[in-house]
């Protein structure tokens, strides 16, 4: 494929000279894994705390198959946390504490 | 099952089909985390922001991602997560109604941990084009980001950019005279 620019090579030189990738800092993986990790846990938290705060009448409808389907809407509306990430839980699992990750999920969730 | 045209939220996704997403999802991240969190740098201009724009990139990716796999037809996803981080660059602008205020090589001290040194070690010319570069417009100054700093292609920079490759053609070429242009002319402030 003809390239743009071939009497300029000069300039596209300077230009990958100037433009090199720049590799992302260390901590950005962390953060970022951080993220999805606290974004899993918020949506576990709301699961949990959305199943503790069912009464028996609707426990006992849970456990009718044919109702599974609400619920998994439910969860499926609640926005960004619910569609959280598990993929870096187990890696990242323990190297929070709670408070800590409380706080992240806390702060993820805030912004959306 | 769901279409092609509908996104549905990871956590929608029968367990083995989201786990099997995440996995690809990781994969994906790792894959192009230094190419977002360079288009990123490279439009914001302090590594602060894009950080910030990196993972907001991410999480957006996540959100489609299956979607996204689906409608590629096998292409390759890049173009696709570039777009979203420009889209994001974009609204960083307008939010803020900011251009990056110093120049790329200034003494940012996180610079000097990216191998940039480069960049202000005596290289007059480097100082000169990146000084340029910020002259063009900002589709131009973009489609060059996209060839040089990530190395993509006309095909990949046209759709990232969501334009015939065509027109993507011209539009590089049209960056690359001008900086010439501007390379060949007087230096201004």
């Amino acid at each position: 494929m003809a390239e743009p620019g071939e009497t300029t090579w000069d300039v596209e030189a300077l230009l990958s000279d100037a433009l090199r990738p720049i590799d992302p800092p260390e901590r950005l993986f962390g953060r970022i894994e951080g993220t999805f990790t606290a974004l899993s846990a918020a949506a576990a938290t709301e699961l949990s705390d959305w199943a503790e705060e069912l009464s028996e009448s609707e426990m006992r409808a849970l456990r009718e198959p044919r109702n599974w389907v609400r619920p998994v809407v439910a969860v499926g509306v609640g926005g960004v946390a619910t569609g959280a990430l598990v993929l870096f839980e187990l890696r990242r699992r323990g190297r929070h504490e709670a408070n800590g990750l409380k706080g992240l999920a806390a702060g993820v969730r805030d912004r959306f | 099952m769901s279409g092609p045209e509908e996104n549905v939220e990871p956590a929608q996704l029968a367990p083995a089909k989201k786990a099997e997403l995440d996995r690809a999802f990781e994969d994906f991240y790792r894959a192009h985390l230094r190419d977002v969190y360079s288009y990123a740098y490279y439009r914001v201009g302090n590594h602060h922001d894009a950080e910030d724009l990196t993972e907001q990139a991410f999480l957006q990716a996540y959100r489609h991602f299956d979607r996204a796999r689906r409608e590629s037809d096998g292409r390759p996803l890049r173009p696709w997560l570039i777009r979203i981080a420009h889209n994001l660059a974009s609204n960083y602008y307008r939010d803020r109604s900011r251009r990056p205020q110093t120049p790329l090589d200034s003494a940012d001290p996180i610079a000097t941990r990216h191998d940039t040194e480069d960049l202000v070690a005596g290289r007059e010319e480097l100082r000169q084009v990146m000084a340029n570069l910020e002259h063009l417009s900002d589709d131009r100054r973009e489609a060059l980001i996209m060839r040089f700093a990530l190395g993509m292609d006309n095909r990949e920079i046209a759709r990232a950019l969501g334009r015939s490759d065509g027109a993507t053609k011209v539009l590089i070429h049209r960056a690359i005279k001008q900086l010439q242009e501007e390379m060949e002319g007087p230096e201004d402030g």
